[in-house]
């Protein structure tokens, strides 16, 4: 009898705990129910999946080849950069660089633009499907889309996102020197990113030219380096400046263990004795 | 209990009442002047940078949807499990989330750049985002609490005039077993995906670990818990009754006590497992660069792990302990203050210490900083000042407690 009473007082029966289980499971399995059904990630993707018009062809995929061991670090690509995609604010750099040393001591000058990875966090992450990896790799933004929750930024392990804090008024000191603005400013309260100067690949294609190789298709970042130490083109082209690049030259990307699978190869700064 | 035992004559009584009314609404006006600076001039007013873009704000939204975790599960023990004698607190578990889950939306609306285009995840999906999961369950379970409460505002004199309300009323509160459920299913989804939009971010060493939505959702049942149950027992102390039956005290007590204990579990093998048992190197070198420039390995131990971890589960699941009311409000007190600073600890910790990409040995420090401005600061207090205004009032003229409802009845 003390037995019982005992139990009973205790803070949950064994009949309240059998049921609570038995309830849990049968939340779990409809829960399993609905989102292998209507809700799977099948069924949903072809809502999700933003369409968008654009040159997009699986035929290319863009990647681009940063040599260090070239770079002089005359910050003409960062500067070009900017006034071609109209970024006043320096802090807001798509295209950032500083200088830069080895473990060994070798001065370099790093740069980094948007490193276009296949597996991109920030795309995987965008609650409104704002941004996207396009078939021939380019990861591109929908600012009128973009909500400006920065969940990208958080996601992004190589700080390229860039969030318009303010509205972008001020007079853009890098035009005309460093280029014409090719692209529209942005309005407060969304993320930008570099394009891989998207506007100039999609015109180009349509004109008949090779980004890459013709220089109205080819991002302004590469066609300002006075050095070459910037090559870009299409990975499928055998003849494309970037497949040459990486052909002659041995290159890696920045954390690979990311997983992230960036467009971006880079050839170490230190010159081979 | 001396300290709260307020046999003040009446009418100092309501001397204090109104004192303390007039201090939350000075607290959510504090916070409307912050909203329209927010609104005017966009988050450039905000201490947050591209590198550490959240902060603040993300802290108080996941705390509140934490301290909100009550309403889910007391209505599951009570309407779905039908163990009756939690009953009485149901309805304060209700009314406390639905403050929550409102406080957190505000947060969030403030928090966005584009706060005009808010209902943009509704209509544009990406079902890869644990964000866009957790806006839906958000936004729905938001729902599921509005249909919960209003029986209880519809039992109010003032929608006596139409009657026919109270009778929806009633249907609503028949159907209460099916809020339950779905409640149950919404909460467990997203309370856990909250932790995952950290936990799932591969680049981020610190963050990405299996452990993060478990721990999530477990913190926020004892929060939650803890935060209704503080709440009645400020209530009962200030009105120099009690509200809910000694019993249901002590259950609701262990309740959090237990779940605070399988929480601390959890916390253990994930700290063991992650940086003391093992070395990996992106965790190791995050964790390295956190302890060298900032405070949250002693706020981590301190705040979270000693103070609103192992304390209070002692004093809730130790019995002597538990027989004190005042211990226990303390107790319940630390669990929410260490549910908090936790979620603050997570997303700082993994945005102030950022992966390092650079191949160089000098670009690794690009600096990343944050302390939040007084405009930040002020839609926090402002926010805050809204749950406790709402909380004051629902109590005072809605009938939460069963002891309200006796006495209307009567």
């Amino acid at each position: 009898m003390t037995k019982k009473k005992a139990k009973k007082s205790s803070l949950l029966s064994r009949r309240d705990l059998l049921q609570i289980l038995g309830a849990t499971g049968a939340a779990a399995v409809v829960t399993q129910i609905i989102t292998s059904g209507p809700l799977s990630t099948e069924a949903i993707q072809e809502i999700g999946e933003p369409t968008h018009d654009g040159e997009s062809s699986s035929e290319h995929e863009w990647h681009m080849g940063i040599d260090l061991a070239e770079c002089i670090g005359c910050q003409y690509c960062v500067w070009a950069c900017q006034a071609t995609n109209d970024v006043p604010d320096d802090e807001m750099r798509w295209n950032i660089g500083f200088p830069e040393r080895t473990e060994g001591g070798t001065d370099f000058f790093m740069t980094r633009p948007c490193l276009h990875c296949r597996e991109a966090p920030c795309v995987n992450v965008c609650p409104v499907g704002a941004t996207w990896v396009r078939e021939d790799g380019i990861v591109e933004m929908d600012y009128d889309r973009c909500i400006g929750c920065r969940y990208c930024e958080v996601a992004c392990p190589y700080d390229v996102r860039r969030f318009n804090w303010k509205v972008s008024s001020e007079e853009n000191a890098y035009q005309p020197t460093w280029g014409v603005a090719e692209v529209e400013r942005r309005p407060r309260g969304v993320v930008e990113k570099c394009t891989f100067c998207v506007h100039r690949i999609d015109r180009g294609l349509e004109q008949g030219l090779t980004p890459g190789v013709d220089q109205a298709a080819t991002p302004a970042c590469v066609v300002a380096c006075p050095v070459n130490a910037r090559a870009f083109g299409d990975i499928n082209d055998p003849e494309s400046p970037i497949s040459k690049f990486l052909e002659e030259k041995e290159s890696f990307r920045l954390r690979e263990d990311f997983g992230t699978e960036p467009k971006v190869h880079y050839v170490r700064p230190e010159k081979e004795a | 209990m001396a300290l709260f035992n307020l046999s003040l004559p009446q009418q100092n009584r309501e001397r204090i009442w109104w004192a303390w009314i007039a201090t939350a609404s000075a607290m959510f006006i504090v916070g409307l002047f912050g909203m329209g600076q927010v609104l005017i001039k966009g988050l450039q007013v905000t201490g947050l940078s591209d590198r550490v873009p959240w902060g603040l704000w993300i802290t108080q939204d996941l705390s509140s949807i934490a301290m909100g975790a009550g309403a889910f599960t007391l209505s599951a023990i009570v309407y779905l499990f039908r163990i009756e004698r939690f009953k009485p607190i149901a309805r304060a578990a209700v009314f406390v989330g639905f403050l929550g889950y409102t406080s957190a939306m505000i947060a969030l609306a403030m928090d966005i750049g584009r706060p005009d285009r808010f209902w943009h995840p509704l209509v544009y999906w990406n079902v890869h985002s644990v964000l866009w999961e957790i806006t839906w369950c958000v936004v729905l379970y938001s729902a599921v609490l509005v249909l919960e409460f209003l029986p209880i505002l519809f039992a109010t004199p003032f929608f006596a005039r139409w009657p026919w309300l109270e009778k929806f009323g009633h249907i609503l509160h028949k159907a209460s077993p099916v809020f339950a459920v779905i409640g149950l299913g919404l909460s467990l989804l997203h309370q856990s995906s909250l932790g995952a939009t950290y936990g799932v971010l591969s680049g981020r060493a610190i963050w990405f670990k299996p452990t993060l939505p478990v721990m999530f959702i477990i913190s926020a049942v004892a929060g939650g818990i803890s935060m209704t149950l503080v709440l009645t027992m400020i209530v009962g102390k200030l009105r120099n009754q009690r509200v809910i039956s000694r019993r249901l005290q002590f259950d609701l007590s262990r309740l959090a006590g237990y779940t605070l204990l399988a929480y601390l579990y959890l916390k253990l093998w994930d700290w063991a497992s992650t940086s003391y048992y093992s070395h990996a190197p992106g965790t190791a070198e995050a964790l390295t660069r956190l302890q060298a420039t900032t405070p949250y390995t002693q706020t981590f131990w301190w705040l979270e792990i000693i103070l609103g971890g192992i304390i209070p589960a002692i004093i809730l699941l130790y019995r002597p302990l538990r027989r004190n009311d005042r211990y226990v409000m303390i107790a319940l007190a630390l669990v929410v203050m260490g549910v908090t600073v936790n979620r603050w600890n997570v997303t700082l910790s993994g945005l102030v210490a950022p992966p390092q990409w650079s191949p160089g040995v000098l670009g690794n420090y690009i600096a990343a900083s944050y302390f939040p401005t007084w405009t930040e600061i002020a839609v926090f207090i402002g926010i805050l000042g809204y749950a406790l205004l709402a909380f004051s009032l629902g109590v005072r003229y809605l009938p939460i407690y069963s002891s309200d409802r006796e006495a209307s009845e009567t």
